[in-house]
């Protein structure tokens, strides 16, 4: 009867305490970050988080300074800043219309070759991507597609694993017999994907498209190795190059990683629901 | 009817979805506009450079140099960023830039493929045409050339001189002035590796030297005529004096006899032995002349360079360590304009005074050698003409290969070297004479090891075996 | 009866429609490279646009190759590490956060799981900066919290702990940690849903101890979505690339202490040039976790029977 008994008071301290310490350890290296941030070089050697005001024991606030964050834009950052922005926002959009209406035919359409295609989509979830890092290059060049933005967002457009997601989201959550009333009114098989079968797997729908957003936001070794320009290059390179110029410049590369993770931040506090749950389903229900 | 229905239940999809939509149209709005307003600006020369150094030293010359048409464009990028977009440029048959400033480890990298892929333009025969080959030190050339054809224009010489604790040198009455092999050198700064504090170990060591020093084994290599690789790029690991030396440096390291220690080039731990005098001779190069004036500014007027002691009796004084090239890639905008601009940047006796000036390199035109700059006293060297000393040795300077394997056969000697070492400590043999048997079984293992990884390159003309030619 | 022959009809040729963009793309971005992939790894390249038939040189050459097998040690020893480190943590932190009575549950899951979001490049530079031997976070705490007592042998100061000179294997296992084993305890405590309280309940009143109870009743019950978990990891362990590529600035660090499997692939092809070696170090490692995934599912299917 573990419901109606209350843990000790000493056991919850003890659990808490703990979970604060991890919680803690978690955090630091944020908040650590977002202050070098904001640290001029002399005060990031100074002090370990905030730096100490003229008299003693006190804080300088007005010490904080957003100077790192000029200077990263002066160095062009902002460039790289809305070709991430670009890159992610495209892929996720198109990613998801295109595993989202792949997974409907799989779950509501009886045609030919269907358990086929079913079994195709689940081998290649399987599929480690790096086999097709060299050939992938190799395909590029000949297409001619090198250093060019669909170059970058093409073969990213349909993971497997998508279309099994999608798949499994229209088959719990959208029923047959609602497609059925549709095409009696006379809706067309697209206004049908449209109207009702997206809107009823919102939840999905949302939780992939950040799935893809930040895979595509994290992505380092497709730009790396497509993209050649560098007005082309997304936060993630433009940041490691930066390292390679001004690795001891520590306030400016804590400015760049504050840029870089700030936008991600804000999309997933919006959408964490629905996010942790997408990602949970292929697991659970799988 | 229908489309209004379709409409409203688009308020029904995620809000995410017209999120990303939003993001995406913004993003390509600003993009197009900015992509649109900057294609007419750059009608520019491009230089890719590493070094903020360098640039700095370009501006003012490019600021007063008569009108070449085009202006330069410096982009400056890291190493690493270097490398990768002048590789995948060169792989792709992409654009890269109209003029490249490459460290020397990465050139090699150029080199790997059928001669007509490197991606640089040979410069042979300009080089022949102008006379700029004979104008230049000829060992500087070594990097840059590959199966016989150059294909870049070298920065620097980079001559390495012994350099030493002179305060504690002289404080104790000792006169380097004859020293003229690595035995005179150990035999007169013996009196400086007493053990006051009865440690059981000397206070001072003679050499900064360790077998795990990657760049300092091949210095001394290069000094005492080892070779990696010969005039044809086939390796020679195992050749019968690359054994000498290696069993002659890791004897400096073991044993009663023991000399060297190991102090890090560039880390602060290294400065302050350094400043402690925990060893009292350096295998300095030129350009590290420059760091040592900025990092550790508490030996000004403590040190003195000398040539390097020989090996033999009448052997090389010098060696040399580092260097960058400037490559003109063959499908840059204006081929001949680059060529213009890098012979002005690299020739120019304005750069090469402000260079050694701000760096302490000297510059690989002979000509230039008799600048007076180089005879100025320097007063972080005890008021030595440094430049001058540099320059006597830069002749003698070793020429060096410009194999893409040569840092892979480096990493090999490096664990030989550790190797050897190790085996001196267990077998308790200090003894260059018995380490030798030794060296060479581990240099036959390195020789085979990188004999196989060039054997696996199909396109290299670069024979392995001793056959000859295919 | 009209209405059933445009059922039967119009869904057919819809569903195509649909799968059309998905089934193109895969066409020429996943199919056509994989064969091509086959093709390459008996050939030798420089650059895409040079090329040469070796046979299966580039096999046999990488079974002797040093450097390959540093590279397949230091995976393997980064991927045992995530397993047998990393998900324990994650499934111990799920079972402390998985009662409902506990306050403030919501908030901890969050914050355990935010490390997550940020990319390995973006990690890699803030861990390249924390793990920075004089001015890095980690060892300024160490020094403050154990310096007064004690210091590492050889060292003049846990200031000058070189985590990314010689612990370099230590260092990429203690940031997966703090990256992953949020993400990881999402699963368990997803799965952990599954356990029957009831069960619970009766083991307890039959007399279980907290051990037992585990290893009767949740463990049984966690076991899928453990499987899945142990895949993913392993998956992703194996194929490790950001992390150490930014962290050691491209290189493999020291001795090849951080060199990975798929740096030496990106190496090899991308800066050497040679895409066939790059594919067959792929297709290697392909059958590696292909055999993987076979073994464990072996092993799942074993202990059901």
């Amino acid at each position: 009867m573990s419901v109606g008994r209350r843990t000790p008071l000493w056991r919850r301290a003890l659990l808490h305490t703990l979970l604060g310490v991890l919680a803690v350890v978690t955090l630091v290296p944020f908040l650590w970050l977002i202050l070098a941030s904001l640290k001029n070089k002399e005060d990031f050697s100074r002090s370990m988080f905030l730096p100490p005001g003229d008299a003693p024991g006190t804080i300088g606030w007005d010490r904080l300074t957003l100077e790192n964050y000029h200077n990263l834009f002066d160095l062009g950052f902002g460039g790289a800043f809305l070709n991430s922005v670009f890159y992610s926002s495209t892929t996720a959009v198109l990613a998801t219309l295109i595993c989202a209406a792949a997974g409907y035919a799989l779950a509501k359409f009886r045609f030919r070759g269907r358990n086929g295609v079913t079994l195709g989509v689940l081998a290649l979830i399987v599929l480690p991507p790096t086999l097709l890092i060299a050939p992938g290059y190799e395909l590029l060049y000949h297409l001619g597609l090198l250093d060019t933005v669909p170059g970058l967002i093409l073969p990213f457009l349909a993971p497997a694993f998508g279309v099994f997601l999608f798949r499994q989201a229209v088959t719990q959550s959208v029923p047959d017999q609602l497609l059925e009333a549709a095409r009696m009114d006379g809706c067309s098989e697209v206004e049908i994907f449209f109207a009702i079968a997206l809107p009823l797997i919102r939840p999905m729908v949302g939780a992939f498209l950040l799935i893809t957003f930040l895979g595509m936001w994290n992505n380092f070794i497709s730009p790396q190795i497509v993209l050649q320009s560098s007005d082309k290059q997304p936060l993630s390179v433009a940041i490691a190059q930066l390292r390679g110029l001004y690795r001891s410049d520590y306030g400016l590369m804590m400015a760049g990683t504050v840029v870089s993770i700030a936008p991600v931040a804000v999309l997933f506090l919006m959408l964490q629901k629905q996010f942790i749950s997408g990602l949970t389903t292929g697991a659970v229900k799988g | 009817m229908r489309v209004i229905t379709i409409v409203t239940s688009a308020r029904g999809l995620s809000l995410g979805l017209w999120v990303m939509i939003g993001l995406m149209l913004a993003s390509m709005g600003v993009l197009f506009k900015a992509r649109h307003h900057s294609s007419d600006a750059s009608d520019a020369v491009v230089f890719w450079l590493f070094s903020p150094e360098h640039r700095q030293l370009y501006v003012p010359l490019l600021e007063n140099a008569a009108d070449m048409g085009r202006p330069l464009d410096m982009q400056l990028m890291s190493i690493a960023a270097i490398e990768r977009r002048m590789m995948s440029g060169f792989f792709g048959g992409l654009p890269t830039a109209d003029l490249i400033e490459v460290e020397r480890a990465v050139i090699g990298r150029a080199f790997t493929g059928p001669l007509e892929s490197v991606g640089f333009l040979d410069l042979t025969d300009r080089l022949h045409a102008e006379g700029l080959l004979d104008e230049i030190n000829p060992p500087s050339f070594g990097p840059v050339t590959s199966r016989g054809r150059i294909f870049g224009l070298p920065h620097d010489v980079h001559p390495v001189l012994l350099a030493y604790r002179s305060d504690i040198v002289e404080a104790a009455g000792i006169d380097l002035s004859t020293v003229e092999t690595w035995d005179d050198y150990f035999t007169a700064v013996a009196p400086l590796m007493a053990d006051a504090n009865n440690d059981g170990e000397p206070d001072r060591w003679a050499l900064s030297f360790w077998p795990t020093q990657l760049d300092n084994i091949e210095v001394l290599m290069l000094q005492g005529g080892g070779e990696l690789f010969d005039a044809d790029e086939r390796p020679v690991l195992n050749a019968p004096r690359n054994a000498e030396l290696l069993a002659e440096i890791v004897s400096w390291c073991v044993g009663p006899d023991r000399v060297a220690v190991d102090i890090e080039d560039f880390s602060a731990t290294g400065h302050q032995q350094r400043i402690d005098g925990y060893a009292i001779g350096y295998l300095c190069p030129d350009w590290m002349c420059a760091i040592w004036k900025l990092q550790i500014p508490q030996l000004a007027g403590k040190v003195k360079v000398i040539p390097l002691p020989a090996f033999e009796p009448g052997g090389r004084r010098t060696s040399v360590r580092g260097g960058t090239m400037l490559g003109i890639p063959k499908d840059g905008s204006d081929i001949e304009l680059a060529w213009k601009y890098a012979k002005l940047l690299y020739t120019s006796p304005e750069v090469a005074r402000q260079m050694y000036e701000l760096t302490d390199i000297i510059s690989p035109v002979r000509s230039l050698w008799d600048d007076p700059v180089y005879h100025q006293p320097d007063p972080f060297f005890s008021n030595q003409p440094k430049g001058a000393l540099y320059i006597e040795q830069a002749p003698s300077v070793p020429v060096r290969t410009s194999s893409p394997y040569n840092r892979q056969a480096v990493f090999l000697l490096r664990d030989a070297a550790v190797e050897l070492a190790d085996y001196a400590k267990r077998t308790q043999t200090g003894e260059p004479e018995s380490l030798r048997s030794e060296a060479a079984r581990l240099l036959d293992r390195a020789q085979a090891s990188i004999t196989r990884v060039m054997e696996r390159n199909a396109f290299s003309s670069v024979r392995t075996e001793d056959g000859g030619p295919q | 009866m009209a209405a059933g022959i445009a059922k039967s009809r119009v869904p057919q040729r819809a569903a195509w429609i649909f799968l059309a963009p998905f089934a193109l793309i895969v066409l020429v971005f996943v199919l056509y490279p994989l064969v091509q992939s086959t093709v390459l790894a008996f050939q030798q390249t420089y650059g895409p646009g040079t090329k040469t038939f070796v046979g299966t040189a580039n096999f046999t050459s990488m079974m002797t190759d040093p450097v390959f097998w540093t590279a397949v040690r230091n995976t393997v020893v980064y991927t045992l590490g995530s397993l047998f480190i990393q998900l324990p943590l994650a499934l111990l932190l799920a079972m402390a956060l998985n009662s409902p009575k506990l306050r403030g549950r919501g908030v901890y899951r969050l914050i355990f799981f935010s490390p997550q979001l940020m990319g390995l490049v973006f990690v890699s530079i803030l861990a390249g900066l924390m793990f920075e031997k004089r001015a890095g976070l980690i060892n300024q705490t160490l020094q403050t919290l154990l310096g007064w007592a004690w210091t590492p042998p050889g060292l003049g100061s846990w200031l000058d702990l070189p985590w990314l000179e010689s612990h370099v294997m230590a260092t990429l296992i203690l940031i997966s940690l703090w990256m992953y084993v949020g993400f990881n305890m999402i699963y368990f405590l997803a799965a952990l849903q599954s356990v029957d309280d009831t069960l619970l309940e009766a083991a307890e009143i039959d007399g279980a101890g907290p051990i037992g109870r585990f290893r009767h009743v949740i463990l049984p019950a966690i076991r899928p979505v453990g499987s899945f978990v142990v895949m993913l990891s392993m998956i992703g362990s194996l194929q490790l690339f950001e992390l150490p590529y930014v962290l050691l600035d491209g290189s493999g660090g020291p001795g090849n202490q951080g060199l990975t499997v798929v740096m030496y692939l990106y190496q090899s092809g991308f800066e050497v040039g040679d895409l066939g070696y790059a594919s067959a170090i792929g297709w290697v490692l392909a059958i590696m976790l292909i055999g993987l995934a076979l073994l464990q599912l072996w092993i799942v299917r074993r202990d059901e029977a």
